[in-house]
């Protein structure tokens, strides 16, 4: 991958994760019995970026993603709360993500992610409400973070294995690791 | 169906198992806080301050009022038959309206816009020991 190349990639990543996300936020949640519980769609870029680009990188996509967001429709609060969840539910995949492959698959990176994600919205709501009795909410939301990133990382695996691009992106970053 | 057994991994299946334990996590630890019969005391607080407290055990009948913000939003509070809820509020997301009932100690009603929390807390001869150690979890983060 070239300089430029890059850079349009990841810009291209963080852009399609913001439309992403805005586009999630117009459809009403189908969780109407789980308020706060969401799709969490982002996470497919956030789990692409992961598996195509340097650490480094994907923190940039990460990063970009959590400002524009924020500036396209979100408050002060909204950003602390999805910066943790988002800070939180990257360190977990990159974590998952270093276990060999042949143990752990994209669904599994994935349900990581989405669960820690509520875990630290959930997190810093008890520190704002000084209650940790606000973590008691976070069986709902796990459990349908845990089946949701079971279908965002079906979908990432998805992409990542037809579209060409990124089947050459995934390999490029595979191979380099080896060297290293 | 064929296409999620081919990608799934056994670690996949163990991750889930381990993420699954994570998350009931907190239901043990208050569980085990909440083993304690006494009376059981509603806390309303606002900006972490302590406004109001409502014994729900000697509660005898029906009750509602009123809870306001500084910048003058409200939150209706209902109390009947030993259970609270929040039956009506200003605020735009009214998570706090859908939480519904709660009326066992360790349970929230959290309305986050207007920064309003309600904590039933059960009132026991012991000393309180398990406060402390969630409120140094709390600092601790």
């Amino acid at each position: 991958m070239t300089k430029n190349q890059r850079l349009v990639y990841i810009a291209l990543l963080a852009s399609q994760a913001v439309v992403i996300g805005l586009v999630e936020r117009a459809i009403p949640s189908p969780f109407f019995f789980a308020p706060g519980a969401k799709l969490g769609l982002a996470n497919i870029i956030t789990v692409m970026a992961l598996y195509t680009l340097p650490t480094k990188d994907t923190i940039k996509v990460v990063v970009i993603r959590l400002l524009l967001q924020t500036l396209l429709g979100g408050t002060l609060s909204t950003f602390f709360y999805s910066a943790s969840g988002a800070a939180l539910s990257f360190i977990g995949m990159w974590f998952i993500k270093l276990l060999p492959q042949k143990a752990v698959s994209l669904i599994g990176v994935s349900a990581t992610g989405a669960v820690l994600h509520n875990v630290g919205q959930l997190l810093i709501a008890s520190v704002i409400a000084q209650t940790f009795s606000v973590m008691l909410y976070l069986p709902v939301l796990s459990l349908i973070g845990i089946l949701t990133g079971i279908a965002i990382g079906i979908t990432a695996n998805y992409l990542l294995t037809h579209i060409e691009r990124l089947h050459y992106y995934m390999d490029l970053r595979t191979l380099k690791r080896d060297l290293i | 169906m064929q296409a999620f057994l081919r990608i799934i991994k056994p670690g996949d299946l163990l991750l889930i198992v381990v993420l699954l334990i994570i998350s009931f996590l907190p239901f043990g630890i208050f569980y085990l806080q909440s083993q304690s019969d006494g009376d059981r005391i509603a806390v309303i607080s606002l900006d972490g301050e302590n406004i109001e407290t409502v014994n729900l055990s000697a509660h005898p009948n029906h009750d509602i009022f009123n809870v306001e913000t500084a910048s003058g939003e409200t939150n209706t509070i209902a109390v009947s038959d030993g259970t609270l809820r929040i039956s009506s509020a200003t605020c735009p997301d009214q998570v706090c309206v859908r939480t519904g009932f709660i009326e066992h100690a360790g349970e929230t009603i959290v309305c986050l816009p207007h920064r309003l929390v309600i904590e039933i807390k059960a009132e026991s001869e012991d000393p309180p020991q398990d406060i402390d150690i969630i409120s140094s979890f709390i600092h601790f983060h």
